[in-house]
């Protein structure tokens, strides 16, 4: 605050009350120099001139035997009313027992009469009244003005000390309102207002018989440091009734809770938080409950996911993705022959190590990020094509996948069609794999862009075929060139009816559509025996081949190659 | 026409006194030069008369803080006197306290005469 008032006009101003004038005239002449100075004779007069102008003096002096009313009435007067509360008081008195009585009262500091040197009253001024100044800012800091809670920082800081010595199990809680910000400005700010005040009511009220303190973190956002409790959920409904109480519907507010049962002492008190906030976010869609705990291996997992989706530029850059091909073999002439490959991605972290693509590649869906995957293995694989076509005379068309992504993007024929030009390739040597999924996506944009593709030349394979919902619907409306049969069917064929009363019906399905059926999965003979038995075509899996590095998949070729020529 | 000279002659501690009034020489001498006309000493013989002696020693006290505060050494020394007997409520005879009290009053009167 000296700071602030180095070069302004503004001086604090003190109440001397003293009923001798002489007195009154020292105190005056010391303290005029450094502050306005306004006098009353007695205690009735001194309060009389502090309600006048509440919180407009930064200190008083006070006499103690005075008549009409004495100075000890006034600290009792002062101490008692809140509005004359933050004023510090010096009491000047030449009787050492008045000092005790004083204290008692609320003085905060004695001048002995007859006074001392000038410069010793005006620095005990001088810090009192600092002394004040700063302990009123941590008054003020210390709470939020609206609710009365502890303010962030402070929270944080009491939590600190009293971890230093506390033995109590805690638990950190993080309450939010959904979609607060509209209730604002529906509502308006006073509604949102009387809201928030409720809830930290309520908040406050659980807090009476329970050990713990809680802080208004932002907005809508409370923090509750709380002695740990088996189940939060009593604590919750009574929460939710009461707030259920309040003029908007109930439906209109709701209360989200997240609970950090697992405090690692370890982690700061921030990160305590922080991981209760990641509970209660997760309620931002499930509509189920209300009440969420933080779940460590959750959060591991989220982290664990951040990290890829941070990694996967340099990875792309760095070659860490490679593209594993596994054959597909047609079986239905004397010997099974190499047909084609797929394509499947592979990633090497370079910290991480390999990581399975059930790991990522949903991830990627999810957020668009597999497009970039995608075309880096239409890339790869066209490549490939051209590479083993020029060195063993004979094409291995390789099928790719094209997410649901990639169908809205506008360039995708041309992205295509240029990388087969870049390869002298034609569109009989890259296949390309749709979900089902994609179609429940966005029927008409799929069936545009299968059809563009399909003039053009590329097979469309229907990859995962039965696992989905739409997939009759979608069969009569896109046209389709093989049918992947979902691997779940092939697994199961042979251990249950069910699985191969579907790979029977798929069967009849290609029948019906006229095209031929690719079963995944394939490991035994004796679902390869069944499988070609039923009339499917071609088979992919470990029955032939497990997934094999591009050079690897070469040495397939060859041998096929060398087969070709002896055969013809 | 007082001086601070005449006041140290009469037993003032000037410099104290002086010390007190931040070195403002006029403020001293005009709150010295108003010591005679205070009320306290005419309530506190009053009040002695009628052994009233709770009004007493407040009075007593009063000028005592007053007396102290200006540094009029003699005058605060005699009523320091007064004052710690009252605060016991001694029931003695004052008469000659006061008288000398009274005195070194009028004598301070007439150094402003």
């Amino acid at each position: 605050m000296e700071k602030i008032l180095r070069n302004s006009n503004v001086r604090r101003r003190i109440l001397v009350v003293d009923d001798e004038m002489i007195n009154r005239e020292i105190l005056g002449n010391m303290l005029s120099h450094d502050y306005d100075v306004v006098y009353a004779e007695n205690g009735q007069q001194a309060i009389d001139t502090l309600r006048k102008e509440p919180g407009a003096f930064s200190l008083m002096l006070l006499d103690l035997l005075m008549p009409v009313l004495g100075g000890q009435k006034v600290l009792e007067a002062c101490r008692s009313d809140a509005d004359l509360a933050g004023i510090p008081i010096i009491v000047m008195t030449q009787e050492e027992e008045a000092e005790v009585a004083s204290i008692r009262a609320g003085a905060d500091d004695f001048i002995k009469k007859p006074y001392n040197m000038p410069e010793v009253i005006l620095a005990r001024c001088e810090r009192i009244i600092d002394l004040y100044e700063k302990k009123n800012l941590i008054d003020s800091a210390e709470t939020d003005p609206l609710t009365g809670l502890y303010s962030n920082d402070f929270f944080f800081e009491y939590i600190r000390q009293l971890e230093q010595f506390n033995d109590t199990k805690m638990d950190a809680i993080v309450m939010d309102i959904e979609h607060f910000h509209l209730i604002n400005e529906i509502y308006g700010r006073s509604e949102g207002d009387r809201i928030l005040k409720k809830l930290a009511a309520l908040i406050t009220r659980e807090l009476e018989d329970n050990f713990g303190f809680a802080c208004r973190a932002s907005a809508d956002t409370f923090y509750i440091y709380h002695a740990q409790m088996d189940d939060y959920q009593k604590l919750v409904d009574r929460i939710v009734g009461e707030m259920g109480g309040l003029s908007l519907s109930p439906a209109h507010i709701r209360i989200r809770i997240g609970v950090n049962h697992e405090i690692d002492k370890n982690d700061t008190c921030e990160q305590w938080f922080d991981h209760a906030k990641l509970a209660c976010n997760s309620l931002r869609r499930d509509y189920t409950g209300q009440l969420a705990y933080y779940d460590s291996k959750l959060h591991d997992r989220q982290l664990y996911h951040a990290r890829l989706i941070q990694d996967i530029d340099s990875s792309l850059e760095n070659g860490d993705f490679v593209v594993f091909y596994q054959p597909k073999y047609g079986i239905q002439g004397d010997r099974p022959v190499l047909r084609s490959a797929e394509a499947l991605i592979r990633w090497r972290h370079p910290s991480l190590g390999m990581i399975s693509p059930g790991d990522f590649i949903p991830l990627f869906e999810g957020n668009g990020l597999v497009q970039k995957l995608d075309r880096f293995v239409w890339e790869q694989a066209a490549s490939r094509v051209a590479e083993w076509r020029r060195s063993y005379g004979i094409t291995v068309p390789v099928s790719v996948n094209v997410s649901r992504i990639d169908i809205y993007d506008p360039d995708i024929e041309d992205r295509l069609l240029g990388i087969l030009k870049k390869n002298s390739l034609s569109t009989a040597d890259l296949f390309l794999e749709i979900t089902e999924s994609a179609y429940s996506d966005n029927a008409s944009r799929l069936i545009e862009v299968v059809n563009d593709l399909r003039r053009d030349g590329f097979r469309i394979e229907m990859d995962d075929f039965g696992s989905g919902y739409s997939s009759l619907n979608m069969l009569t409306t896109i046209p389709i060139d093989v049918l992947k049969m979902d691997m779940q069917f092939v697994r199961y064929m042979l251990k249950d009816e069910k699985s191969l009363k579907l790979c029977e019906l798929v069967m009849d399905i290609s029948r019906f559509l006229n095209v031929p059926v690719v079963a995944e999965g394939v490991e035994e003979q004796a679902q390869y025996d069944k499988l070609r038995e039923m009339g499917c075509e071609i088979i992919q899996g470990y029955y032939f081949s497990k997934p094999l590095p591009a050079e690897e998949f070469a040495a397939l070729i060859e041998k096929e190659a060398a087969l070709c020529s002896k055969n013809s | 026409m007082i001086t601070l000279e005449a006041l140290k002659q009469f037993g003032a501690d000037t410099d104290k006194g002086l010390a007190m009034c931040m070195g403002n020489e006029a403020l001293y001498l005009r709150l010295v030069g108003s010591v005679p006309n205070e009320a306290g000493f005419e309530k506190l013989a009053q009040s002695i008369g009628s052994k009233d002696y709770d009004a007493a020693f407040d009075a007593a006290h009063a000028l005592k803080g007053v007396l102290g505060n200006l540094s009029l050494t003699p005058m605060f020394e005699k009523a320091s006197e007064i004052t710690d007997l009252l605060r016991s409520r001694t029931d003695t005879d004052y008469s000659s306290l006061l008288s000398q009290l009274s005195d070194m009053r009028d004598e301070l009167a007439k150094l402003y005469e």
